[in-house]
């Protein structure tokens, strides 16, 4: 697909492309293509030369843009490296963080084209990891040129969105998202058509595993949870009791579970000495910047009767077989030798006669 | 004495020889396509012991090397006690060692039960199964062995989906359980290799086991003289040169003196030399195809493509083998068949898309099933049955290296030239070569063995020299077979025998 590809090349582009810029000690900033040109509190944007570019802004911005061929719900990810600030450092402490370098945010804009038929809807993912600036636009079909008076509203949930910027035939709004609160599905509808289309602004998702995992009584269990893409602050375990779910305390209950991390990006839950409470549903928790995300676990615990009886069945099987094959082998070998013995003395007889008067027609008989 | 000459004791080419062919397709396919099918739990078992992907991989490598090193032990075994006891011991090796890795607790101890202990048990049910074939056909032997060989891809088809079943019901642990209990089906297979030849003797007189193989092999020599009088002259002359009693006890169990036998050594540096760009492709297919932007499924669908081919290939060859034309021919044939496969290999680099790497598969999997199903067959023509036994164990043993050293160098070509293509046109070009070499080694040895036979013949016309041979045959007989109150009548009817086929 050609967009998703686009899309792609756009984003290693950026992570490419982003780096500390100088003037911030700390903090998620973020360097344009042409570091002369960023401006604090400027809207800042890079072409990168993909379909349309507008001419009323100087400098260039990282503009990605949906066609609406492409399907309906495209998922594009920018990825922030959130590591430089360090490991240590808490939730609280990166929030000032932002607030502090808030003035140099650059924005990245995401653009949708609404297609020309009325009634449809296109759904985006956005997906977030650390505090970004985010310009959502909206821009209009050819289509829709020759009608007056459009108007385009953005919402968001039921609450509507003043500070709308307009340009010739986009509708967009700038966010700044910070904390958690600001994320969510936000939609532009043109007056009049239903038409629409929804951003959907999230943390990264975290995959578990669909199929349970299978142990045994007193054996152990490793659950892996893993976060492609973004590196999570951190990593916490629950336990579904019921309705409730109970975080594992792993220093609590040191000889039963144990959790370690292989890297930022993975986590392992291992339980010992599993028993039947154990089986259940299992939630691994990363926090990220903007939120937090889970993944769930399924482990199924079994005893060694289950898979006792298949076993057995085989080699019962087996068994059998073997004596059917033997048993055949003797009998047909039985028979071998009857008629042996009976062609022995068919033989036997045949040479008594021969022996007697009649030569020539034994002489026959034995070629 | 007459009434034993009809059951021809050479080989029967078929009745109980096709059940024989099923138990070898059974034991094949699990030798060949269970290393393979273990590869489904190893993400799981990495996780569990928190090891690195490639120190689970050693499992696998492990148990391919035990099958194949412990080829010699196997032939050993063979040649002692005959196919039939070794397979089902093998197979009661495979399920111990499976049963046991289902409750290991450790990496080292899955490299032992898993590694060794089965690969072992494998090594025990491969040997036998491809000698079985040997003793039970003769003319039809190539169809037999590419039925028998077609084992392989059918047992991977099936292994593959029933692993991930197993999996997803009964975990790591279980799934070894229950195919520690699959496995111990080679017990069955084993159990259809009934003995060949000595049934008469048996009938007769109460031989001992090693009289009976003695017979046996003096028995299917002379079948082989019968048929395929190349093969003779040479052996006659390399046997009545061991005179010493040692030197025979040794090649008894385990012939050495096929180091000396010109088609042996032929086929070994051959084959040694193609099993280095053999298995690489396969290993290196999926990861290449993912490489290029297809996705996992479709890479995926391309290996079970080659599968499908492979199957369906294997005994088509056999049959292609057997006719007429094609048999008398038959290294020719197998040489073609490995250039082939390089030429395929040369000619991946050039597929473009998911299109392109479907055809090569499909070619791929053709010229692989045509090399799979002549492997042994090959061997079988020159060296002839009574030998093979000893034969294949010493080419499995050189095999074993190259096999294991051929993915890993493909390997690090692409990891020094982050490109496939290095690896495609190694594997090809020394597949190539392989294949040339023994088109014209081969070549070399028709004309030799066809010089030889008419000194062969120019000898027998003589009627001093055929009294000799004679003699010399007799006195070569009494030297080998283990004498035994009880063979003399045998070896009576055997001379008779012998007089006859002299006669026809």
């Amino acid at each position: 697909m050609p967009v998703a590809f686009s899309g792609k090349r756009l984003g290693l582009l950026l992570l490419l492309f982003l780096s500390l810029s100088g003037g911030s000690p700390a903090g998620p900033t973020m360097t344009i293509q042409d570091a002369s040109q960023s401006q604090a509190n400027s809207l800042t944007k890079m072409q990168a030369g993909l379909n349309e570019s507008s001419s009323e802004h100087m400098t260039t911005t990282p503009t990605v843009n949906w066609q609406s061929q492409g399907s309906p719900s495209d998922h594009l990810t920018l990825g922030h490296n959130v590591s430089m600030l360090g490991p240590d450092l808490t939730t609280q402490e990166f929030k000032q963080a932002i607030k502090a370098n808030v003035s140099s945010l650059t924005f990245v804009e995401y653009e949708v084209l609404l297609p020309g038929v009325s009634g449809t809807s296109i759904e985006k993912n956005i997906t977030l990891d650390s505090a970004t600036g985010i310009e959502l636009s909206c821009r209009l079909d050819s289509k829709y040129f020759h009608l007056k008076n459009l108007q385009m509203t953005w919402k968001r949930g039921n609450e509507t969105i003043e500070h709308i910027n307009k340009t010739e035939n986009s509708w967009g709004i700038q966010l700044k998202i910070l904390d958690n609160s600001k994320l969510g599905s936000y939609s532009c509808t043109l007056k009049g058509e239903e038409i629409s289309a929804i951003f959907h602004l999230q943390v990264p998702k975290i995959e578990g595993k669909e199929k349970p995992i299978v142990s045994y009584e007193g054996d152990t269990a490793v659950m892996i949870c893993k976060s492609f893409g973004y590196t999570p602050i951190a990593w916490t375990w629950y336990r579904t009791n019921g309705s409730e779910q109970i975080a594992i305390n792993d220093s609590l209950l040191a000889d039963k579970y144990v959790i370690n991390s292989v890297s930022a990006n993975v986590t392992h839950l291992k339980i010992l000495k599993l028993t039947r409470e154990d089986d259940g549903v299992y939630w691994c928790e990363a926090a990220f910047e903007l939120g937090k995300s889970k993944g769930k676990l399924k482990l199924k615990i079994l005893s060694f009767m289950v898979p006792l009886k298949p076993f057995l069945a085989i080699v019962a099987e087996v068994v059998i077989l073997v004596t059917i094959i033997f048993l055949y082998e003797m009998y047909s070998k039985k028979k071998c030798a009857e008629d042996e013995k009976e062609f022995d003395q068919v033989e036997q007889l045949k040479s008594e006669e021969s022996n007697g008067l009649e030569n020539s027609s034994a002489r026959h008989r034995k070629i | 004495p007459s009434a034993n000459v009809g059951r021809a004791p050479g080989p029967p080419d078929g009745g109980w020889g096709w059940a024989g062919v099923f138990g070898a397709f059974v034991s094949i396919g699990f030798a060949y396509a269970f290393p393979k099918g273990v590869a489904i739990f190893f993400k799981e078992i990495q996780g569990f012991f928190g090891t690195s992907y490639s120190e689970i991989a050693w499992v696998s490598s492990i148990m391919l090397a035990t099958t194949y090193g412990a080829g010699p032990i196997s032939s050993i075994l063979v040649n002692r006690y005959g196919s039939r006891p070794v397979v089902i011991f093998g197979g009661l090796l495979c399920g111990i060692g499976m049963v046991s890795a289902a409750f290991c607790t450790s990496i080292l101890q899955l490299y032992i039960c898993v590694g060794f202990i089965t690969g072992f048990g494998l090594a025990l049910n491969l040997q036998p199964s491809v000698i079985i074939i040997g003793k039970y056909f003769l003319k039809r032997r190539p169809i037999a062995n590419g039925l028998a060989m077609a084992g392989s891809p059918v047992m991977l088809c099936t292994l593959a989906p029933l692993n991930q079943f197993l999996f997803d019901n009964f975990g790591w642990r279980g799934s070894f359980l229950i195919l520690g209990a699959i496995l111990l089906n080679c017990c069955v297979a084993g159990a259809l290799f009934r003995p060949i030849g000595a049934a008469t003797a048996l009938v007769k007189t109460q031989a001992t086991e090693e009289g009976k193989d003695a017979l046996k092999e003096e028995v299917t020599k002379d079948a082989m003289e019968m048929s395929n009088p190349t093969g003779v002259p040479m052996e006659t002359k390399m046997e009545e040169e061991g005179g010493k009693d040692c030197c025979e006890k040794i090649n008894k169990y385990l012939d050495f003196s096929l180091f000396k036998h010109r088609g042996f050594l032929i086929y070994l540096i051959g084959n040694v030399l193609m099993f280095l760009g053999f298995f690489a492709p396969i290993v290196f297919l999926a990861p290449y195809a993912k490489h290029i932007g297809i996705d996992e499924y479709s890479a995926a669908f391309l290996l079970s493509i080659l599968a499908i081919v492979d199957m369906i290939a294997r005994p088509t060859t056999g049959i292609i083998a057997n006719s007429k034309w094609v048999r008398p021919r038959i290294q020719y044939f197998f040489s073609f068949a490995i250039a082939f496969n390089g030429a395929c290999h040369l000619l991946c680099p050039l597929a473009s898309g998911y299109t392109g790497l479907v055809i090569y598969s499909v070619f791929f999997g053709l010229a692989f099933g045509m090399v799979c199903a002549m492997l042994f067959e090959t061997l079988m023509d020159l060296v002839g049955a009574a030998r093979f036994t000893s034969a294949v164990g010493l080419v499995t043993i050189a095999e074993c290296c190259t096999i294991l050293l051929g993915p890993p160098i493909g390997g690090t070509l692409i990891d020094t030239f982050g490109d496939y293509k290095y690896m495609f046109i190694k594997c090809g070009a020394v597949m190539v070569l392989a294949g040339t070499f023994l088109f014209i080694m081969n070549y070399y040895n028709y004309r030799m063995l066809a010089k030889e036979e008419k000194e062969r013949k120019a000898k027998e016309e003589d009627p001093k020299s055929v009294r000799t041979e004679n003699e010399g045959r007799n006195n070569w007989n009494k030297e080998t077979a283990q004498d035994g109150p009880e063979l003399e009548p045998l070896r009576e009817e055997q001379e008779g025998l012998k007089k006859e086929v002299n006669g026809t």
